[in-house]
């Protein structure tokens, strides 16, 4: 680490002029050697050359300012007692004093052999320089916490001296903190990043723990076990009101108090910021606790992650199909189908998408699930073609994921043709969410699969990302409405206007409407009057087995 | 000019005081050309005859630290004597010291003519 390429300055600072001499005589070679004869004249030298000093020689006893004055004004700056001091004595009495007052080490008088002080100088000053290293890694630049390594670090030790101490897993975060950046301007941030690390440092030292920030808005503190962090919640909330804030910014408190001695700390804390995520969207809620219902999810999930896989390949997955009716005739007529799935787990039980599907959208995996549903389904449109000469178009689900899969296009081109079925016959469905998140490269994808012949519905129409005018340049054969625009059809005369607009903007852009979700004959005939052509909901039928669906085909 | 013979024949360490001096002669030389000016010697009789004895244990001090480096035994003996009491401030008869002092400081300059 010690780079021997360049020249350093040292200063020697003592009042007779023989021993600066001596001195200067012995470092000339390998340093430039700057002098003092007082502490008075050493400080102005040490003033004007800052960091770029690495070292002071320093004797204790001379006129105007002595030795330990120096060391006393250097340690109350931040530069300047990072600076190493060797201290130049005939006294070992003085070593004590000088150790306190922040010495790194000692010449004696009368001075040693000349390639003993330089190893001397040479080890102090790539010791500290290796420290500053450190340092600098050591802190986040912006609040002087500590980073995420060195947390991590120093709360092992901590537990290596405190066997047995019970310890607290705090996270801290701001509530939408990109959006305050983008209101209030970068500086303005940093700004409220600042003072939510003052408080949390002040914390952590009055509380013997520590505090880092790991990034963004997240921090982190490794505390003794406490009851309650109200008052940590408090502190920060009045801490970081600004008056320019008008968007009322909140902050939530992650809490992991359940710490086995043998969970690796990283995930103590992710489990901290997985219990504050749950009420990052809660107005009112400023502490989440990480409990056993909460770990009891976890460990659930990470089962799920482990078995889907497998599960695939032993048929657990189940692909159920929903019927969709067209009620533009007197009787409705089965039109179409959704395919959704059940997990047959062979310890959980039935369980419903519900309770997978987004984990499997958050880790990716869902891509596995969505291939295999994509094939089913298009195995079953040509059953019904074979045995009961219909065409039952069936919808699936296409992730936001597997859009970003280039080869995507073909390989459902691929499906459909070993399936020996047209490309129409697949109807895909694509979230309004996922429309309005990456739009460019989304409306490419799209644009091919139209080209080749595939059907395209938007899912979840309504449930707000989309604007009019996005809407008029999506590739789009079909919108398709949640139930929960639905809900309240007849009561509530403001959703009935919403989905007469709904239905409108569909007309205007020459597009049918599919509403879900629909359950009770009101509810159709209204939809009806509105001029909705096609209907999918338990009032006809809830999702089938494929067997289940062969009588619903005979019977129409 | 003073020759490294003859401060040998004083009495001083000169290879010692060479080698402190990382290795150069000249500079050896010249700062003990130093010594013979130097008021540390006049400032500690003139001290202690004042009775100062703070102002006379920095001046010993400082000139002690100066001889030792440079070896100079015969100078430094009764001034590192003087030095340690004068650390303590212990007030007694320094006069034999300053004595021998004076004695070795007139060789010392002899070695200059």
């Amino acid at each position: 680490m010690y780079f021997s390429n360049i020249k350093r300055n040292v200063l020697v600072v003592d009042d007779e002029e023989i021993n600066r001499e001596i001195l200067g005589g012995i470092l000339e070679e390998h340093y430039n050697v700057l002098y003092a004869e007082d502490g008075k004249k050493a400080m102005s030298v040490i003033e004007e050359q800052g960091p770029l000093l690495s070292l002071v020689l320093l004797d204790l006893m001379m006129p105007v300012m002595d030795g330990f004055a120096v060391m006393e004004k250097m340690q109350e700056d931040v530069v300047y007692k990072n600076i190493p001091i060797i201290v130049l004595t005939s006294e070992e009495s003085a070593e004590i004093e000088s150790l306190k007052k922040g010495a790194a080490d000692f010449i004696k008088k009368p001075y040693d052999m000349p390639e003993k002080i330089i190893a001397r100088v040479k080890r102090i000053i790539a010791l500290y320089e290796e420290r500053m290293i450190i340092q600098s890694t050591e802190r986040d630049e912006l609040t002087g916490l500590l980073s995420r390594n060195y947390f991590y670090e120093y709360a092992s030790l901590q537990d290596k001296f405190n066997p047995g101490r019970r310890m607290d897993a705090v996270t801290v975060n701001i509530n939408h903190f990109h959006l305050y950046n983008e209101l209030y301007g970068i500086p303005e941030g940093n700004k409220a990043i600042k003072k939510v690390a003052d408080i949390l440092r002040k914390y952590a030292e009055e509380n013997d723990g520590i505090a880092c920030r790991s990034e963004g808005d997240n921090f982190s503190l490794y505390l003794p076990h406490r009851d309650s962090y109200e008052d940590l919640a408090k502190e920060i909330r009045d801490g970081i009101y600004f008056a320019e804030d008008v968007y009322n910014t909140q902050i939530r408190l992650g809490i992991n108090q359940q710490i086995d001695e043998d969970d690796r700390l990283e995930m103590a804390f992710d489990r901290a910021r997985m219990a504050g995520d749950t009420i990052a969207d809660k107005q009112n809620r400023f502490i989440a606790y990480y409990d056993s219902e909460m770990r009891k999810q976890q460990i659930f999930e990470e089962r799920l992650i482990r078995d889907i896989a497998n599960a695939i390949v032993k048929g657990e997955i189940k692909v159920m199909y929903q019927p969709k009716y067209d009620i533009t005739k007197d009787a409705p007529a089965l039109k179409g189908a959704e395919a959704l799935v059940r997990w047959n787990h062979p310890e959980f039980g039935m369980l419903s998408p519900g309770s997978f599907i987004s984990l499997f959208e958050e880790n990716g995996m869902i891509q596995m699930m969505d291939r295999y549903v994509w094939q089913q389904a298009a195995l079953q449109v040509k059953k019904w073609k074979d045995e009961f000469d219909v065409t039952i178009p069936i919808s699936v689900n296409v992730s936001r994921i597997d859009i970003q899969d280039p080869d995507i296009v073909a390989e459902l081109l691929q499906i459909v043709k070993d399936a020996d079925v047209a490309p129409s016959d697949l109807h895909l469905e694509i979230t309004e969410s996922a429309y309005a998140s990456d739009t460019k490269q989304l409306i490419e994808t799209v644009d091919r699969f139209r080209k080749e012949g595939f059907v395209i519905e938007m899912d979840d129409f309504g449930s707000g990302y989309s604007s009019l005018n996005m809407l008029t340049s999506l590739p789009i054969d079909i919108l398709k409405v949640d139930m929960r625009f639905v809900e309240d059809l007849l009561k509530d005369q403001k959703r009935m206007r919403m989905m007469e607009l709904v239905v409108e903007i569909a007309e205007f852009l020459e597009v049918p409407v599919t509403v879900e979700g629909v359950e009770e004959k009101e509810q159709v005939d209204a939809l009806k009057k509105l001029g909705v052509r096609m209907i999918q909901g338990y009032y006809f039928s809830k999702p089938v087995s494929e067997r289940e669906f062969a009588y619903l085909i005979r019977e129409a | 000019m003073v020759t490294t013979e003859a401060l040998k024949n004083f009495g001083a360490d000169t290879d010692e005081g060479i080698t402190r001096c990382a290795g150069k002669e000249e500079l050896y030389l010249k700062l003990v050309g130093r010594i013979r000016e130097d008021a540390g010697f006049s400032d500690i009789k003139d001290a202690l005859e004042k009775k100062d004895l703070d102002r006379a244990f920095e001046s010993a001090h400082k000139l002690k630290g100066a001889l030792a480096n440079l070896s100079l035994g015969p100078l430094l003996d009764p001034v590192d004597r003087i030095t340690e009491s004068l650390r303590h401030r212990e007030d007694r008869d320094y006069s034999s010291d300053l004595a021998e002092m004076e004695v070795k400081k007139k060789e010392f300059d002899a070695l200059f003519a």
